[in-house]
């Protein structure tokens, strides 16, 4: 499944959306996964990240109204698609399966 | 908010001139809201740092613009620049001219130059095996001198790589000697071919169109034609079961190929099988002798799992077993690749002629010389007149046009005018290719210039190559126009000052021309002196006429009967004409040998030739066969007091004892290439003479040698007759001293149009930019003579660079190339080398000169009156 590949780091972009859920544009996801990961990001990793999650079709997007806060500019708003939800999903559950299978003295260990 | 208060500045213009727009809004809005609360939380020199991280980190492919150039009217905007082209060609129909004339006539040299480099490079590149295919030569070592390489080797390297090596799974081995004339029917037809072995069709890709490849040419005394030949003798093709006679022989005609292209390094009509020679006795040697080289070749393909390594190491055993039989000469072979035969790096006996690389070398980069001073014509004068067109620029600058389409357009420009120019090449080529061909030797016997469709295509490319390499200076001067400064009529350009790039060009361009012009006029008075230098005796009025070997008495007496004829000699080979005969030689109580040039004559040579003697006396007509009359050269050598002493002394010369009877007075017997040396005239009856020396005195040439003919025909019906004269041979022994004068006399006529037009371009430019200055200076009393000391002043210096430079080369090209070998070189003084720069300088002030005239002569109202 080549083309629906889900990087670590598109990934956490993806739930960060998700977590955002109505609030989230550029500024507030890079803000909220430097929160949660203790990573700083830049703006152009995140802006690679979500072309990639545009192109694959796993997000879509919308401009938001103008406010003054940011010099009269619309922020772009993001929101995950079905196909992103069932990407993560389907991610979640290949991890979850995996885990299982490793041995109880492997996990004890 | 002070300016602090903000991002960046420098880094939201970067951002803003890389980002694409659909991103941008949203990138700037998201970057300055983070810089705000950066501000607020860590204070505004963070921040800004901060702020140019983030920009840098967004240069990334994903961001960035397209680029493309962003006009939907594309091919509107092309109608357009090549409507305006068109005008401007048409509004400036002199510069127009120059560009288009100069660049054609180069362009026609590149074409030759695209046409003749293809065609060398295919040689023998269809043979489907050609990349394993390899030729054994031979270096051979004399004893005490130095090795030489020879494209051919033993028939014995063939046989015995075919019993001992295991690196080859062919060998072809190959005699030259399949020439002469074939018979059919009493008619006799030339032929030019070699004996090859059975596996000729397997190595090489010669299809037959007729016949079995495999076992044509295993049995002896069997032939392949190829298809014209075949044609030639019987119509037809289909000719195998023929037979042809060949001297005795009688060869059956085993199949017919298809004609074989013309870039085969070998050429034939007509191949043999080797056999047929195998079985003859009295040729065994040429199988089993490792010395005899000369006319026989071995090619050989490798095994998919051998390498040139392991191939070679086969040779140099072979070698090692063969050389240990002989003392006097060590010959070792080595391999060489098909594809690397031709052109040729100058090995000796080569099946046929081979181009020498030097020549394609030379030939390339005088085309590149000539090439690159057109485009830099076309550059100099389209930014000499590129103030004409700045107000073009400023307006569709005005009107929205980008760099980019401004430089597509002057770049379009040039590619059509040198579309243009190709046509008129084109047209040039047809007419100089015959000449070329005829150039010399080598062009002449291994090109044809034929073109292929790839041969179109390269031209086509070609121009466009010329198009952008001459326009990209122009449009690049052109864009970078200030739109203010244009439209006020500032013009940017500074033309007149200092040693800018376009003198040193103009000076460049002038030193080729009289480097060149000189070079002619010196090969020009080498070769005039070649031909009419004083030999010692006297060739004038003497034909000669080839013999053919039998009835020379009959014939002497038929052709003495011819009204015109004066006096008749024969001999066995023409002096003065690049052959000759050397021996060792010892006088009897002289221990040192010394080499004696040589020639057989009758006894009436002497007298017809009008040699003069010194001492003793002519050959006696009943005298024995070991007379001999020595030349001068040969007393000094052998420290004699005077010639009479010499007289009745005995030489031991070509294996017996001979008798000098008389001494002649020094003469050239070779060219100019060869140092006088000692020679004699043999006096033998047994020789066989091969010319008949015909001293004419008539006032009707043509009615005498027709009678000669006819006298011939009476005697020799058979034979074709074939006479010359005395001088006419000579002048063939120069060939190449005329050959090297047409290259750099078409080349000398090339440079010096180009630099001319270059130069008539500049000075049209300078008298037209300066006329209001030339005006004023008239109607202040300033005549021609001024105006033209002040047009030419600027030139002037340029031109006596030109000539420093071109003299000291002019004069070591032509003493380390072209007469390197000629032992009686011209003496070269003063005028021999300023005449062809003062040739190139009064052409180039006459261009200025009638420009200057021009402006002298315009009324000076017409020019005034405009302002």
């Amino acid at each position: 499944m080549k083309g629906t590949y889900l990087g670590e780091f598109q990934e956490i972009v993806l739930l960060t959306i998700l977590v955002l859920d109505e609030n989230a544009y550029g500024v507030s996801i890079q803000d909220e996964i430097s929160q949660r990961t203790g990573r700083e990001i830049s703006r152009g990793a995140l802006h690679t990240a979500l072309t990639r999650l545009d192109q694959k079709g796993f997000i879509t997007s919308f401009y938001g109204g103008a406010t003054t806060e940011r010099g009269g500019r619309r922020k772009r708003y993001y929101q995950v698609t079905n196909l992103g939800r069932n990407a993560l999903e389907e991610a979640k559950s290949i991890r979850d399966e995996l885990w299982n299978l490793i041995p109880k003295l492997g996990l004890q260990g | 908010m002070n300016k602090h208060n903000r991002p960046p500045l420098l880094f939201q213009h970067f951002l803003s001139w890389f980002c694409h727009e659909d991103y941008f809004e949203e990138l700037q809005g998201d970057l300055e809201e983070k810089f705000y609360e950066r501000v607020k939380s860590k204070g505004i020199s963070k921040a800004r740092w901060a702020y140019r991280k983030e920009v840098v980190k967004l240069f990334r492919p994903s961001v960035f613009k397209k680029i493309q150039f962003r006009y939907s009217n594309n091919t509107n905007m092309f109608k357009n620049y090549t409507l305006v082209a068109y005008r401007n060609l048409l509004r400036n129909k002199l510069f127009s001219t120059i560009n288009i004339i100069g660049l054609a006539i180069s362009m026609a040299v590149g074409l030759l130059a695209i046409t003749f480099v293809s065609e060398i490079r295919s040689y023998d590149k269809f043979h489907e095996k050609a990349d394993r295919i390899y030729r054994v030569f031979n270096n051979r070592t004399v004893v005490g001198k130095e090795p030489q390489a020879y494209a051919s080797t033993s028939l014995l390297t063939g046989i015995k790589l075919k019993e001992e090596a295991t690196s080859f799974d062919i060998i072809v081995p190959i005699y030259n000697g399949f020439n002469g004339n074939v018979k059919k029917d009493q008619n006799l037809f030339k032929l030019k071919g070699q004996f090859v072995g059975e596996d000729f069709f397997k190595l090489f890709s010669f299809p037959l169109l007729y016949g079995n490849p495999e076992t044509a040419l295993q049995e002896p005394n069997t032939t392949v034609l190829t298809e014209e030949f075949a044609m030639k003798i019987f119509s037809r093709k289909d000719v195998v079961g023929e037979v042809l006679e060949w001297g005795p022989y009688q060869f059956t005609i085993t199949g017919v190929m298809q004609q074989p292209p013309g870039t085969s390094h070998i050429k034939f009509d007509a191949v043999a099988s080797l056999k047929t020679y195998e079985i003859r006795e009295d040729r065994s040697r040429l199988f089993n002798d490792w010395s005899v080289m000369w006319t026989s070749y071995v090619y050989v393909h490798l095994n998919t799992n051998a390498s040139l390594e392991q191939a070679q190491a086969d040779l140099d055993r072979l070698a090692e077993k063969e050389n240990a039989k002989t003392e006097f000469q060590q010959i070792n072979p080595g391999l060489e690749a098909l594809t690397d035969i031709f052109p040729g790096d100058g090995k000796y006996n080569q099946i046929d002629t081979v181009m020498p690389k030097k020549n394609i070398d030379q030939i390339v980069i005088l085309a590149l010389i000539v090439l690159f001073s057109a485009c830099f014509n076309y550059a100099n004068l389209s930014v000499a007149r590129s103030m004409k067109r700045a107000k073009e620029v400023g307006i569709r600058k005005v009107v929205g046009a980008k760099k980019a389409s401004l430089f597509v357009q002057f770049i379009s420009e040039s590619i059509f005018v040198s579309l243009l120019a190709l046509f008129i090449a084109f047209l040039l080529f047809k007419l100089i290719k015959p000449e070329f061909i005829s150039l010399n030797l080598y062009t002449e016997r291994t090109t044809t210039l034929n073109l292929t469709a790839t041969n179109y295509l390269y031209f086509i490319l070609f121009a466009v190559l010329i198009g952008v390499v001459s326009g990209v200076i122009p449009a690049l001067l052109m864009t970078k126009l200030k739109t203010v400064n244009v439209l006020k009529g500032i013009s940017g350009t500074r033309s007149h000052k200092g040693l800018n790039i376009r003198k040193v060009m103009i000076g460049l361009q002038f030193a080729f021309s009289m480097t060149f012009a000189i070079l002619v006029i010196l090969i020009q008075k080498q070769y005039h002196q070649a031909l009419n230098f004083d030999l010692g005796y006297n060739t004038e009025d003497v034909v000669n006429i080839t013999l053919s070997g039998k009835d020379t008495k009959l014939l002497q007496a038929e052709i003495a009967k011819v009204p015109g004829v004066k006096t008749i000699s024969t001999s066995y080979f023409v002096n003065s004409t690049g052959v000759l005969n050397s021996d060792w030689a010892k006088i009897e109580e002289n221990s040192d040998s010394v080499t004696i040039y040589n020639n057989w004559v009758n006894t009436d040579y002497l007298d017809n030739m009008g040699h003069q003697l010194l001492a003793g006396v002519n050959f006696d007509k009943d005298g024995p066969s070991d007379q001999m009359i020595v030349n001068e050269k040969l007393i000094e050598k052998y420290d004699l007091k005077s010639a009479t002493e010499a007289v009745g002394k005995r030489v031991y010369f070509y294996d017996k004892y001979w008798t000098i009877v008389g001494v002649v007075k020094d003469f050239h017997y070779g060219t100019v290439y060869n140092e006088l040396n000692p020679f004699a005239y043999l006096y033998d009856t047994s020789k066989e003479m091969y010319y008949m020396n015909v001293k004419i005195e008539t006032s009707d040439i043509l009615k005498t040698m027709a009678g000669m003919e006819r006298a011939w025909k009476t005697v020799n019906p058979k034979n074709k007759f074939e006479a010359e004269y005395y001088s006419d041979s000579i002048k063939r022994m120069y060939t190449d001293l005329s050959s090297s004068m047409k290259t750099f006399g078409m080349l000398a006529i090339v440079a010096i149009s180009i630099s001319v037009l270059g130069l008539l371009g500049m000075a049209v430019f300078t008298a037209e930019s300066r006329i209001k200055e030339l005006t004023i200076r008239k109607v202040l009393g300033a005549n021609v003579l001024n105006l033209l000391t002040l047009l030419s002043k600027s030139f002037l210096v340029i031109f006596i660079i030109a000539v420093v430079i071109s003299i000291p080369i002019s004069l070591q090209l032509f003493k380390s190339q072209i007469a390197s070998n000629i032992e009686y070189q011209i003496q070269i003084g003063f005028w021999e080398l300023s005449s062809g720069a003062l040739l190139v300088l009064i052409i180039a002030f006459f261009t200025i000169g009638s420009q200057s005239i021009k402006a002298a002569k315009t009324n000076p109202a017409e020019s005034l009156r405009n302002d």
